[in-house]
């Protein structure tokens, strides 16, 4: 019991780190907001379940994190496209070394097909 | 168990610290918004983390709070960002 709790621990406490770092080193928006959803899925959701698990399934403690999991789960991606949607409708510009921007390639399309 | 419990309670304000930093120099508002919601996500944990170490089930609403309302700045924020005010 204790080493699992742990062992979830270490996975979710690894994940949000690296999320951190990510996030202080990627060089624009997009790739942050990729970050940002690694430190919610892998590194928020084993320190939930481990908390649950520590304290036992049917505590207001496990109930209370499970929530919040769900929440998260549920919550946060609808929030992260809803941002990367209005930061590239607002301009905010990417990366210097990115190779790929379909929205634009298909607005070209659509002026070069109507004359 | 306390010791894990306040062990992941002060590596969430560490990842905290250095988010703050991405907070204070991100160059668009975007940036800012992201690593706010991921701030007030980890908050969230180690509010929940902090809860368990002290056996107090009262800060368990403060989790709820901060996990709910960080989605919701989150939405108004880009909604802000997309089209203005309304």
């Amino acid at each position: 019991m204790t080493i699992a709790v742990i062992v979830l621990c270490a996975i979710g406490l690894f994940f949000s780190l690296s999320g951190a770092v990510g996030i202080l080193r990627m060089p624009d928006v997009y790739t942050r907001i990729q970050c940002s959803s690694k430190v919610i899925t892998m590194g928020a959701l084993p320190l939930l379940v481990a908390l649950a698990i520590a304290e036992g399934p049917v505590t207001e403690f496990a109930g209370r994190a499970l929530f919040v999991g769900f929440f998260t789960l549920v919550l946060s991606p609808a929030a992260t496209h809803a941002l990367a949607r209005s930061s590239y409708k607002t301009g905010v510009p990417m990366w210097k070394g990115s190779v790929l921007d379909e929205p634009r390639q298909l607005e070209q399309q659509r002026k070069d097909q109507q004359p | 168990m306390t010791d894990v419990y306040m062990a992941v309670c002060i590596t969430e304000l560490a990842i905290i610290t250095l988010l703050l930093i991405r907070l204070a120099k991100g160059p668009s508002v975007a940036d800012r918004i992201v690593a706010l919601n991921t701030i007030s996500t980890q908050a969230a944990i180690a509010v929940l983390f902090f809860a368990a170490f002290a056996d107090r089930s009262v800060y368990l609403d403060v989790a709820l709070w901060l996990s709910s309302f960080s989605f919701l700045s989150a939405l108004v924020w880009s909604r802000y960002l997309e089209r203005g005010l309304l």
